[in-house]
């Protein structure tokens, strides 16, 4: 490897290549200095370059080669041999800018092998090759290039490359989508034939998507590229001719690659302006009119439709057209039905794989989320009509899988509800009206009685969560269903029973965490309209039945609850198995932003209305209408004092043209004075 | 809408200057007196019209931290022109304008407009820097200049349109090689023969790009 003849040197070089798998340990210990030396010093020949590149990336492979197992040597010890290469071939700084410079090599037999190592460098210490990437100058741009290559397997490793170089690193990220790698993306993806295409395709859409996800300049740059309506053919379906040709493996995957990249440019957790723009120009370019196709089109993979139908939900979420759109789909049956009911169909159905009844929530609770009309038209679904419905509507179908008897169905339902209460008052008191057919002979019962029987009756945790859910949403903010909730007798004497009982089950301290949680809101929304259970009477009880110190500590077992952290990280229910199903996002919100305010109420010692909720209302109410007077009175003040200092101008406008009359005046004077001495002294001169 | 051309730009300078202020109240026409650092770089457009003709600005605003340098570098070399500011009301910050040229004219393509931009020209009791000192400066180097304010948008349209109207120029004349996409020039979809497979209506307008 030393010596001094070219030729010599490529042998040996070639030798070592030969031995670098079997004998990886030795090659690498002896030869990695020599190696860099050739690497440095014989560039002009490519010949040897290639073997030394070839050599190391053997030596530092993440992976093991059959070739290296020997039985004296256990497989555990040879696992880190490549990442402990990879950690010698770092130390010196200038490794890996020199293997980049070999990219610009056209010779495949130099090129290929530098991208081979680079990966190889990549999987065993990602961060570090990336910082050292991102100084190196044109770093990006030399990997960029090669997606250029003519050379399939060049550009396709290239592209594996990327999408490791990019994960998790904004900064290259930006760099790798500001080097035109959507333009690149999309050229390879039309080639090769859109979603038909083969892993390539997948591979492209890998990389869009770590460029996309959680990188709100990338995610801008997307859209102002009018890259969005690009994506638009990649839904294309042809006609269900034969349903195992069209759901290939291949076609499955890239599917599913292409509905990740729709959702990161609309994930609830994106700033609302870009999501609100994308769901706009994912509508306009007809994509989320090609994904409500897919959601009804029959023989779609389950996990296609699941992922879909989340698509679809993400797409309309908290945007009033997308959503308004979404209730007029039509499922194709004869008579059509509406999308929507066919999916709550799916969600009250034990048979329905759970996955699938989970999206459909999802996309439920999207399609309400801040939309007051879309919130109303499902609960006057529930309301006594004139005109007699023949089909099914969403609201008898979230009905009956609240009286259902899988506990799944009463969790959903109780949820999907609760959702249609979330921030609207009106439609609060309007669920009030609710009344269900009881058996023959009863006279019938409100929703919210039923509820609440069912909640006393039902053995299941999951189901009773879910009912205690509803009922909060329900009961805060509104005085009014707080009132109707305290006449039911048994109510209050349930949820005190509950909230004070010492059964140590992690889950049934959740409940009782829940009733007291329902308990408090009570207190913090009664208007004294119900004569035992007045905001005082309950305060009495909570201390007397359940103690302070106890309700206090009933609550913050919600909050400790292992499913609570998880469901308040995003909104889309994330549940491994069905029993894991328990609380929900929008419910962890408004936990949070009642808690204090409920052992504020319960617990301050005062027995005075300030310790009420309505008194902490009443007291605010004083405030603001304190500051409003203040604002008032410091307008009034400033609309003074500006109409003074108006005043004030003009007098002393007034006063310098009477100070500039005067001047002149004077100056007139004098000077009449000085021609009159004048005269005088003529008068004097000529006598 | 689709554009005739789209041109690259990226914002360079000191931190502090006034970058990403200048971008928003081109982009967004307002201003924000608290602004956040940026972190390596942020992305902004918009279009204009030059000569009837559309075109769509795509803009990097790079961190003026020193931490941040090596990451913007990466940015030179794609980009058709580069706003360099100043804060007139900060010596030191046009004192480093030599560096920031020599590291922009080493790593970007030799044809680079580069429009220097004395900003928060609305400070002008705070000022310390005169505006002959930039005149001086740009003549020397051969930029072009233009004093700005992002807080009263005082020129900031013209300052971005104006280095666009350069780069139209140079491409008129021919100076640019509008196929080679590592200028940061492209041809718009409908005025490019290798797009011409793009099915017509394919390019629905977007509200943000269409307001402009």
């Amino acid at each position: 490897m030393t010596s001094t003849l070219l030729d010599d040197r490529r042998d040996a070089c070639r030798a070592l290549k030969a031995l670098s798998k079997k004998y990886r340990l030795e090659v690498g210990a002896y030869g990695m200095d020599a190696i860099r030396t050739v690497l440095a010093g014989d560039r002009p020949d490519s010949e040897i370059v290639g073997y030394a590149l070839d050599t190391l990336a053997n030596i530092c492979s993440p992976q093991v080669f059959t070739e290296e197992e020997r039985p004296e040597l256990g497989h555990e010890c040879l696992l880190h041999v490549g990442e402990q290469f990879t950690e010698i071939f770092l130390k010196q700084s200038d490794g890996v800018s020199l293997v980049l410079s070999f990219l610009e090599e056209y010779d495949f037999k130099v090129r290929w092998p530098a991208l081979k190592l680079l990966s190889a460098l990549a999987t065993n210490r990602l961060r570090d090759i990336q910082e050292i990437i991102l100084v190196s100058p044109m770093g990006v741009s030399k990997l960029m290039d090669l997606l250029g290559d003519s050379r399939e397997v060049v550009r396709n490793d290239t592209l594996l490359l990327l999408i490791q170089l990019t994960k998790g690193n904004a900064n290259i990220q930006k760099i790798v989508a500001f080097e035109n790698a959507f333009d690149r993306l999309f050229d390879i993806i039309t080639e090769e034939g859109y979603s038909d295409g083969g892993i390539i395709v997948e591979d492209c859409l890998l990389l869009m998507l770590n460029l996309l996800r959680n990188n709100t300049s990338n995610q801008n740059f997307f859209k102002e590229g009018s890259y969005i309506q690009k994506l638009g053919p990649m839904f294309d379906l042809p006609q269900e001719s034969n349903e195992d040709a069209l759901w290939s493996p291949q076609k499955v995957s890239n599917i599913h690659c292409v509905l990740q990249v729709v959702r990161a440019l609309v994930s609830p957790g994106s700033p609302g302006q870009v999501t609100l723009t994308c769901q706009y120009l994912l509508m306009a370019a007809g994509i989320v009119q090609a994904l409500c196709r897919i959601l009804m089109a029959s023989g779609v993979p389950v996990d296609v439709l699941t992922e879909a139908i989340c698509t679809v939900g993400e797409s309309i979420r908290g945007n009033s057209a997308n959503q308004e759109f979404f209730s007029t789909v039509l499922a194709p049956f004869t008579p059509p039905k509406e999308a929507i009911v066919v999916l709550l169909m799916s969600m009250v159905n034990e048979k329905q794989p759970f996955v699938l009844r989970c999206a459909v929530v999802y996309c439920f609770q999207c399609y309400l989320f801040k939309n007051e009309t879309i919130q109303a038209q499902l609960v006057q679904t529930l309301l006594p009509s004139t005109t007699e419905v023949s089909n099914v509507t969403c609201g008898q179908l979230l009905c009956s899988g609240l009286f259902s008897h899988d506990s799944v169905s009463n969790w959903f339902s109780s949820v999907c509800l609760s959702h249609a209460l979330i921030e609207n008052p009106v439609q609060k008191e309007q669920l009030l009206r609710v009344l269900l057919a009881a058996t023959a002979g009863n006279p019938p019962v409100s929703l919210l009685h039923q509820a609440s029987l069912l909640l006393q009756q039902c053995g299941k945790v999951q189901s009773k969560v879910g009912l205690l859910m509803l009922l909060s949403t329900w009961l805060s903010h509104c005085p009014m269903a707080v009132k109707q909730f305290l006449s039911i007798p048994t109510a209050i004497p349930y949820l005190t029973t509950q909230a004070g009982s010492n059964e140590r089950d992690e889950n049934e301290e959740l409940v009782q965490g829940l009733c007291a949680f329902l308990m408090g809101i009570c207190v913090l929304f009664n208007n004294d309209s119900v004569a035992s259970y007045t905001k005082e009477n309950l305060r009495h009880l909570i201390g007397n039945r359940v103690g302070r110190e106890n309700f206090v500590s009933k609550l913050s077992e919600v909050s400790r609850h292992e499913q609570y952290s998880k469901a308040a990280k995003q909104p889309q229910p994330r549940a491994a198995n069905s029993e894991e199903l328990l609380l929900d996002h929008e419910f962890c919100k408004l936990f949070k932003a009642l808690e204090g305010m409920i052992i504020k109420a319960v617990t301050s010692s005062d027995g005075g209305p300030g310790g009420g909720g309505s008194g902490v209302v009443a007291r605010y109410k004083d405030l603001i209408r304190d500051q409003d007077r203040r604002l008032a009175e410091t307008q009034a003040t400033v609309l003074r004092l500006q109409q003074e200092g108006a005043a004030l101008e003009s007098r002393l406008e007034e006063a310098a043209a009477h100070v500039a009359r005067l001047t002149d005046e004077n100056m007139l004077l004098r000077a009449q004075v000085g021609s009159c001495f004048n005269v005088y002294l003529f008068t004097i001169d000529k006598t | 809408m689709s554009y005739a051309y789209l041109f690259k730009y990226i914002i360079i300078g000191d931190t502090g200057v006034g970058k990403s202020c200048l971008l928003l109240q081109f982009t967004d026409k307002r201003f924000q007196p608290v602004h956040d650092l940026t972190i390596g770089v942020e992305f902004g457009a918009r279009m204009i019209t030059i000569d009837n003709k559309l075109i769509k600005l795509q803009i990097w605003d790079t961190a003026g931290q020193e931490a941040f340098r090596s990451i913007t570098r990466s940015y030179y070399r794609g980009a058709a022109g580069a706003l360099l500011v100043y804060d007139i009301t900060r010596r030191e910050t046009f004192n480093h304008l030599t560096t920031w040229l020599e590291d922009a004219r080493q790593h970007s393509n030799s044809n680079m407009v580069i429009m220097l931009i004395g900003n928060k020209s609305d400070l002008e009791s705070r000022r310390e820097v005169k505006k002959e000192e930039g005149d001086a400066f740009a003549r020397e180097h051969g930029l072009i200049f233009m004093e700005t304010s992002a807080r009263t948008a005082a020129n900031v349209e013209e300052a971005f349109i104006n280095t666009a109207k350069e780069i139209y120029e140079k491409i008129q004349e021919g100076v640019f090689d509008i196929n080679n996409e590592a200028n940061g020039i492209k041809i718009g979809p409908q005025h490019s023969p290798s797009n011409a497979s793009l099915p017509p209506g394919s390019q629905s307008s977007s509200p943000s790009s269409g307001c402009c």
